[in-house]
């Protein structure tokens, strides 16, 4: 999908047109193939792929196609988001940027739904009477899921292909575009959510499985959790991936001009990931306390069962994910002129992430020899145990996201002394503000310890509470306090080691490995079961793996995914060219009001007031 | 080789060790396979030792009691410890009795909650534990066993039937036969018409796959005392939802038939699909030739 230089109304629909042709296509072909395959084939509950084993084979593409899946319905997020901020501050570095970062869509939609339909086909011909089973109870759903998927893919390739048409006065209407991409995709991704949690929690069936209310169905316990799961994370794991994409930019610009806008990109694309990642462990506890209220048991299995050991590994990806975009952060402070200020801060902040991690990934039970576990009394140790159970583990995370988000702030003032006359004032509630979420933190993580698990999970919802109100404090304080501040000097862009580039690649990894095991422990803790405590999997398959062959599927879907986004990578650079000289914003986002809304999201993203991007503009 | 290509390559290698790493610390944590429960069949005749090693074997498996309690030394603590309920039991209601006591909080367990510990015991015979009253009792008789006490509980033939359905792929013939109109001039399980045979049993004559046969072609046979040609053909239906109706009433009979569904519902779904299809395509059309006429219209 290539973009014409000045492209009229007719080549945008002609090229949206294309898209259409390809979907109609591709469900054509689908649909064929699924009642050629399923005549053919001798009747059957389940059937192998040509010896190959039927669950393995619709874990990866089913995996492959939700990790394209999330990347598609995160990037416009942010893009949107970008294009907003580039319309308000009318800066067109920002709409550069949001266009670059829809430009990756383009081939990678299309390998979305190629891996979709054949997903399709693997479960109609592979789980024929499950698949059978599911396509009856929620018949409707399907019909809006495919209306959905011309919606989006109308929506999202005229946004694409209108870019340059739509702009100065005509603004808006991309704007609108961008907004219908979004609704449509996270339509989508609703739609989508309501068969696989169905699936753990089953609600709307009667005794006999037979439908009684398909709203029941649809909001059963761990269906908007997920929802919601899912969409932050599709927003974390699309800026991991947008920022590996300018890492790779990055190491291969050839120019000054270019190393400082792929730094930017790569910057603005880790901060959207982190941003999105921050809040992600909040929606996971909801679903955590949604699996308890469903099912006892299920949660316990999933939390204290056999699937706990795969949360130490879940643990050691996350405190990773943490270090290396602390890592990132304090590299790139390097390049903003007075950010040695803060450097004070890199020792502690690091010690607390540390131990953060350390107790995180500490295990309940210990593997030890039997004159070991004699010696410990039991399999776990008298006091390294302690840090094992969840009210640590809590606490630990909490204090990690803290501490991440106090580092984003600094990274967020680097070159600039607030100049208001509260100053002082401002700075000390900030800090209490940090210190009370703090206290209250590790007070309910002590507390913890003396309550049933039930009563425990509770308190998480305190915990959170806590960080997020004390940030949102933080940040009410912050920008007043930054208004007119004096600035020490410009971010030079550009100006980063390599190694920063490699914490990036680290971060992309990271999330989509944990997002492949974390895919892996959701699906797993229904154990034997296809739809949980109902429809009993019958097949040679039902057993729940040995985590060491899990994390192998896991890694092999990982490395996949990683070839198959370098080829969206290198169509993307292959495409590549200047952006065209045109104005940006129609002048709706420009009123002082809005500018000011913006200014948070855009001095993040820009860092101080723009100065680096001005820097970018002048080189270029 | 380009600077293109060696950073590529840099990158993949740093992505594989990466998730090598990431995947060999999977192998270092402990390695086992569950399995499903393995189905036992218990009844008023099994030996009292079976019984109480099948209790144990349910206990451990498919009630999956031990996620919560322990029945040895080691073991979890969210819910009481099992080597004393047996014990306990009839001490814990004033009146009743302590096998009683045992079953109720195996079927009912938020009736009667043991000081100090929370609501948090999923029914036995509900889903996803799904005893029938037989495996119940089992479980009852691994407790008293446990405990030391004399093993008192009875399996009774009653006890036998399984409780809700919660197996296997589901058949959807049931509902099936009254989307299509079957059970108007049928009865199956005692409802329905009677213009034609009582179809409950008719797996018993009849193989599952000549059923399907005769839905889409009646004039196969037409059973003596029933008039011909009444049944209207149903070619048009598809073949997996035939043979759905097929499964169905081989069920009905005591015979397992599994036939694989075949295209069903998805035979349905190609019409609603080519519309959905269409519907797009054609308005796609309709605004590309706005645009050309605009277009043309522009530059005359």
């Amino acid at each position: 999908m290539t973009q014409a230089t000045t492209p009229s109304a007719f080549q945008a629909v002609k090229g949206t047109y294309k898209g259409v042709v390809k979907i109609s296509l591709m469900l054509t072909a689908t649909y064929l193939i699924a009642q050629a395959l399923s005549s053919i084939l001798p009747a059957a509950d389940y059937r192998s792929l040509f010896g190959f084993s039927n669950r393995t084979a619709v874990w990866i593409v089913a995996e492959l196609h939700l990790m394209f899946a999330a990347f598609v319905l995160g990037v416009p997020i942010f893009a949107f988001i970008t294009e907003i901020v580039g319309v308000a501050t009318k800066e067109r570095r920002y709409d550069d940027l949001a266009r670059e970062f829809t430009k990756l869509l383009a081939m990678a939609y299309t390998l979305t739904a190629v891996l979709g339909c054949v997903l399709l086909v693997l479960f109609i011909v592979l789980y024929p009477k499950l698949t059978g089973y599911l396509s009856g109870l929620f018949k409707p759903t399907w019909l809006l899921y495919i209306v959905l998927i011309f919606g989006e893919v109308i929506v999202a390739y005229l946004y694409w292909y209108t870019w340059d048409l739509l702009q100065g006065a005509r603004k808006k209407w991309h704007l609108l575009l961008g907004l219908l991409v979004n609704l449509w995709g996270t339509a989508l991704l609703f739609v989508a959510d309501i068969w696989v949690t169905f699936m753990m929690s089953p609600a709307g069936i009667d005794d006999a499985n037979n439908l009684v209310s398909l709203w029941d169905a649809i909001n059963n316990h761990t269906w908007m959790p997920i929802n919601i799961h899912r969409l932050l994370a599709n927003v974390a794991f699309g800026g991991a991936i947008v920022a590996a994409y300018a890492a790779v930019r990055f190491l291969n610009a050839k120019s000054d001009e270019e190393k400082a806008r792929f730094d930017w990109m790569g910057y603005v694309g880790s901060f959207i990931a982190i941003a999105a990642f921050i809040p992600l462990p909040f929606a996971g506890y909801w679903l955590g306390r949604e699996i308890y209220q469903f099912s006892e048991q299920m949660g316990v299995s999933m939390m204290g069962g056999s699937f706990a050991w795969l949360w130490i590994l879940q643990a050691m990806l996350i405190g990773g994910l943490f270090l290396a975009s602390n890592f990132y952060l304090w590299l790139g402070m390097g390049r903003i002129p007075g950010g040695e200020r803060y450097n004070k801060f890199q020792i502690g902040m690091m010690i607390v992430l540390t131990v953060g991690f350390i107790v995180w990934a500490t295990p309940r039970s210990i593997i030890a020899s039997g004159a070991e576990m004699a010696a410990m009394g039991g399999s776990h140790h008298p006091f390294l145990g302690l840090f094992g159970v969840m009210a640590a583990k809590n606490t630990a995370v909490n204090l990690m996201i803290l501490t991440t988000f106090f580092s984003f702030m600094l990274y967020r003032r680097g070159n600039r002394i607030p100049t208001v006359s509260w100053a002082t004032t401002g700075k000390i509630v900030q800090a209490l503000a940090i210190a009370a979420a703090a206290a209250v933190v590790v007070g309910y993580g002590i507390y913890s310890y003396f309550v049933p698990s039930i009563t425990r999970i509770g308190f998480s919802v305190y915990q959170v509470s806590a960080v997020l109100a004390a940030m949102a404090v933080f940040v009410a304080i912050d920008i007043p306090l930054l208004k007119g501040a004096k600035e020490i000097g410009a971010i030079r862009w550009g100006q980063i080691p390599a190694r920063a580039q490699y914490a990036l690649f680290f971060l992309a990894v990271s999330f989509t490995w944990l997002m492949g095991l974390m895919g892996y422990i959701r699906s797993g803790i229904r154990q034997y079961w296809h739809v949980y405590g109902r429809i009993m999997d019958e097949s040679a398959n039902a057993y729940t793996m040995t985590h060491g062959h899990a994390t192998i599927i896991v890694s092999v879907i990982v490395v996949i995914f990683f070839l198959l986004v370098s080829a969206v990578f290198a169509m993307a650079t292959r495409y590549d060219s200047p952006p065209n000289p045109r104005p940006v914003g129609g002048g709706d986002g420009s009123s002082a009001a809005d500018a000011a809304s913006m200014s948070l999201a855009a001095a993040s993203l820009g860092r101080p007031g723009g100065s680096g991007g001005a820097q970018v503009e002048a080189k270029g | 080789m380009s600077d293109m290509s060696k950073t590529f390559l840099k990158v993949f290698a740093f992505v594989v060790a990466t998730v090598s790493l990431y995947a060999y610390v999977g192998q270092l944590v402990p390695q086992f396979e569950e399995h499903p429960p393995q189905k036992k069949v218990i009844t008023p005749e099994t030996p009292q030792e079976e019984l109480v090693a099948a209790g144990q074997e349910l206990l451990r498996g498919k009630g999956g009691c031990l996620v919560c309690h322990k029945d040895q030394e080691s073991g979890n603590e969210r819910g009481p410890d099992l080597r004393q309920t047996a014990g306990k039991a009839a001490t814990r209601k004033p009146g009743m009795a302590a096998e009683a006591y045992l079953i109720e909080a195996l079927v009912e367990p938020d009736v009667h909650l043991v000081e100090g510990y929370p609501k948090m015991m999923p029914p036995s015979m509900k889903p996803p534990a799904n005893f029938s009253m037989a495996e119940v009792k089992a479980v009852v008789a691994y407790l008293q066993s446990l405990g030391g006490a004399e093993v008192t509980v009875k399996v009774e033939a009653a006890d036998v039937a399984t409780g809700k359905q919660a197996a296997g792929p589901v058949h959807r013939g049931k509902a099936l036969m009254a989307e299509q109109g079957c059970i108007g001039c049928h009865k199956v399980e005692g409802e329905g018409g009677e213009v034609g045979p009582d179809l409950t049993k008719v797996v018993e004559r009849f193989e599952p796959m000549k059923i399907a046969q005769k839905i889409a072609d009646p004039k196969l046979w037409t059973t003596e005392g029933y008039q011909a040609g009444l049944m209207p053909p149903r070619p048009d239906m598809p073949e997996g939802d035939r043979q759905e109706i097929a499964a169905y009433l081989a069920g009905l009979a005591g015979k397992k038939y599994s036939p694989t569904g075949a295209a069903s519902p998805w035979s349905h779904e190609g019409v609603r699909l080519g519309v959905v299809i269409a519907v797009f395509n054609v308005a796609m059309l309709l605004v590309l030739g706005w645009a050309r006429a605009r277009e043309k219209k522009e530059v005359a």
